[in-house]
C-alpha cells in the first residue's frame, strides 16, 4: 500500500513539474517553429526573482505572481532580441539553438554575479506536512499537484475560448494566412514566448520552495522537458502534457523497483524504443503543427 | 478615383525580373482580371500588393488614395484588402467556423463576440457552407468547399477589395460555374475584385477590364474582348492555346 501511494504521489508530483516546463517549450515550437534553449533560465530567474521580492519583504502571494509576470516580460524581450531578428533566414532552427543557448548562458552567469553561488530557498506555496496513508508529504507538493492542472486548464481556456488564443492557434498552422486576416504575427511570437517563460517561472517557484536553488537549477529540468516534448510529440501542446505525466509515473515506478541509479537509463531505453516505433512522438495528432 | 493604383511596380529575385514596371488602376466596384502564361508574374504581383510575403522593390502602390507599398501584410489587410491563395490555404486544424471567425476578429472591422458569431455564420452561409459543417475541421473539407471557406474568411473581413488567385484551379466544370456565380454575388456586395485566372472563359465571363502579363510586364490591357484579340497576346499566350 505504501509503495503504491509512493508511486502515485511521486508520479503526479514529477509529472506536474515536467508538464509545466514542457508545455512552454511546445508552445514556442508550435507557434514559431524553434526550440528555446534558454527556457530553463526562465525557471531559474523566476525562482530567484521571487526569492528577491520575498527577501525585500513582499508577501509570497504578491511576490510569486509578480515574478511570473516579470518573466513573461523577459520572455518577450528575449524573443525580440535573439529570435525575431533571425526569422525568415535559412537554418532558423539551428541558429536559434545557438542564440538561445548563448543568451541562456549569459543570463545564468549574470544570475551568478548578482545572487552568488550560495544555495537559496523560497517559501513553500503552503507550509506544513500531512500523512497520505502511510507516506508523509508536504503541503507544498500537494499544492503543486493541484495548481498545475489549474494553470494548464487556464492555458487551454485561453487558447480555445479567447480570440487571442484562436490567433495563436492560427499562427501555429499558417503564418501567411494569419497575416492575410490581419494578425500581427510578430506580436503573437512575443506572446507565445512570454506565456512559455511565465509557465517556466511558475515551475521555478514550485521547485524553489521544494529544493535549494542555484543559477544552474534550470539545466536539468530543460533537458527533461526536451525529453518530454520529443516523447509526447512536438507538434501539439496536449501531447507533452500526457507525456509529462507518463514519464513522471514511469520514473516513480522505475525508481521504486530499480532504484534512482537505473531510472535515467530505463527512461532513455523506453524513449528510444518509443521513437523507433513512433518517431513523430507518442501523442502526435495526424497533422503538422497546431496548438491542441 | 481608382481604389487600387500601381505605378511602375517592380520585384526582382536576383537577375530575374518577376514583376517589371507594372502600372494599372482598378476602379471601385469593378471586377478586374489578370491573365498571363505560367511564370508571367501574376502571383508575385499579388504578393507585392498584399505585402505577403514581400513588398515591391520599387514603384508606388496606392490603396484608396494611401500608399501601402511599405506596410506590413497585416496592416494592409486591416485597411480592407483581402486575398485568397491559389492553393487552398486555410487553418486546417481549426474548425470551419473558427476559420471564418479569424477574418472577423482581426480584419478591418472589430465587433462584439455575439455580433461576430452572427456575422461569421452569415459569411459561411453566403458562400454555401451549411450549418452542419461549421464544426468540422477545415482540413476535412473538399477542395471546392475549402475554396469557399477561403472566400468566407475573406469576406468576413469586410474588405473593400478582394484579390482572388486562380479561384477555379483544381475545380470541376460545375464547381467552376458555381464559383463564377459566387464571385458575382461577392461583387454584388460592393466588394471590388482583382482576379487572376488561367481559365480564360472564367475571366472573360467576370471581368470588366483585363490585363495580360508576360515575363513580368504588361503586354495588353483594356476591355476583355479587345485584349484577347490583340496580336501580341495571341502570340504570347492565347496563340499557343488555340494551336493546342
Amino acid at each position: 500500500m505504501g509503495g503504491t501511494a509512493d508511486i502515485l504521489f511521486g508520479g503526479l508530483f514529477q509529472g506536474s513539474l515536467y508538464a509545466m516546463m514542457a508545455v512552454g517549450l511546445a508552445l514556442v515550437w508550435t507557434t514559431i517553429g524553434v526550440f528555446n534553449f534558454s527556457h530553463g533560465v526562465f525557471m531559474m530567474l523566476g525562482a530567484y526573482f521571487a526569492w528577491q521580492l520575498v527577501t525585500w519583504g513582499l508577501p509570497p502571494f504578491l511576490a510569486f505572481p509578480l515574478s511570473v509576470l516579470a518573466m513573461a516580460g523577459m520572455g518577450w524581450v528575449l524573443q525580440a532580441s535573439v529570435v525575431r531578428p533571425l526569422i525568415g533566414r535559412s537554418n532558423l532552427v539551428l541558429v536559434v539553438v545557438i542564440t538561445t543557448l548563448a543568451a541562456g548562458s549569459l543570463i545564468e552567469n549574470g544570475a551568478l554575479e548578482v545572487w552568488g553561488p550560495r544555495s537559496k530557498q523560497i517559501p513553500p506555496l503552503v507550509s506544513g506536512n500531512v500523512m497520505l496513508g502511510s507516506i508523509g508529504v508536504s503541503l507544498h507538493q500537494i499544492a503543486i499537484i493541484l495548481v498545475t492542472p489549474l494553470a494548464l486548464g487556464a492555458l487551454w481556456l485561453f487558447l480555445n475560448r479567447t480570440r487571442l488564443g484562436l490567433a495563436l492557434r492560427a499562427v501555429a498552422q499558417n503564418e501567411d494566412a494569419s497575416r492575410l486576416v490581419g494578425l500581427n504575427v510578430t506580436m503573437l511570437y512575443g506572446l507565445s514566448f512570454g506565456i512559455a517563460a511565465a509557465l517556466a517561472a511558475l515551475a521555478g517557484i514550485f521547485l524553489g520552495g521544494y529544493r535549494f536553488m542555484s543559477p544552474v537549477m534550470g539545466v536539468d529540468p530543460l533537458l527533461k522537458a526536451l525529453i518530454v516534448v520529443v516523447f509526447g510529440g512536438i507538434s501539439s501542446i496536449s501531447g507533452p502534457i500526457y507525456a509529462a505525466y507518463l514519464i513522471g509515473f514511469f520514473e516513480a515506478i522505475a525508481s521504486y523497483y530499480f532504484g534512482l541509479y537505473w531510472t535515467p537509463a530505463l527512461l532513455f531505453a523506453a524513449l528510444i524504443l518509443t521513437l523507433m516505433v513512433k518517431p513523430e512522438g507518442l501523442f502526435t495528432p495526424n497533422r503538422s503543427r497546431g496548438l491542441a | 478615383m481608382a481604389l487600387l493604383e500601381l505605378v511602375d511596380v517592380a520585384k526582382s529575385f536576383g537577375s530575374l525580373k518577376a514583376v517589371d514596371g507594372v502600372s494599372f488602376s482598378v476602379e471601385a466596384g469593378e471586377i478586374f482580371g489578370i491573365a498571363g502564361p505560367n511564370g508571367s508574374g501574376k502571383s508575385t504581383l499579388f504578393n507585392v500588393i498584399t505585402g505577403i510575403p514581400f513588398g515591391p522593390d520599387r514603384g508606388m502602390i496606392r490603396f484608396d488614395g494611401e500608399e501601402i507599398g511599405g506596410l506590413s501584410g497585416n496592416r494592409i489587410a486591416r485597411r480592407g484588402l483581402a486575398r485568397t491563395f491559389q492553393r487552398e490555404t486555410s487553418f486546417d486544424g481549426l474548425t470551419v467556423f473558427e476559420n471564418a471567425l479569424m477574418g472577423l476578429s482581426f480584419g478591418a472591422t472589430k465587433m462584439p463576440a455575439a455580433q461576430a458569431h452572427e456575422a461569421t455564420a452569415e459569411a459561411l452561409t453566403f458562400v454555401g457552407i451549411d450549418f452542419a459543417s461549421f464544426g468540422r475541421l477545415a482540413g476535412e473539407l473538399s477542395v471546392y468547399q475549402r475554396k469557399c471557406l477561403m472566400l468566407a474568411t475573406a469576406i468576413a473581413m469586410k474588405p473593400r477589395m478582394l484579390l482572388l488567385d486562380e479561384p477555379a484551379s483544381s475545380l470541376t466544370k460545375p464547381e467552376i460555374e458555381a464559383s463564377v456565380e459566387l464571385i458575382r454575388r461577392i461583387a454584388g456586395r460592393g466588394i471590388t475584385i482583382l482576379l487572376i485566372e488561367h481559365v480564360l472563359t472564367f475571366l472573360m465571363s467576370l471581368s470588366q477590364h483585363l490585363l495580360v502579363l508576360n515575363q513580368g510586364s504588361v503586354l495588353a490591357m483594356g476591355a476583355p474582348r479587345s485584349v484577347i484579340e490583340d496580336p501580341r497576346v495571341i502570340e504570347a499566350y492565347l496563340g499557343t492555346r488555340r494551336a493546342a
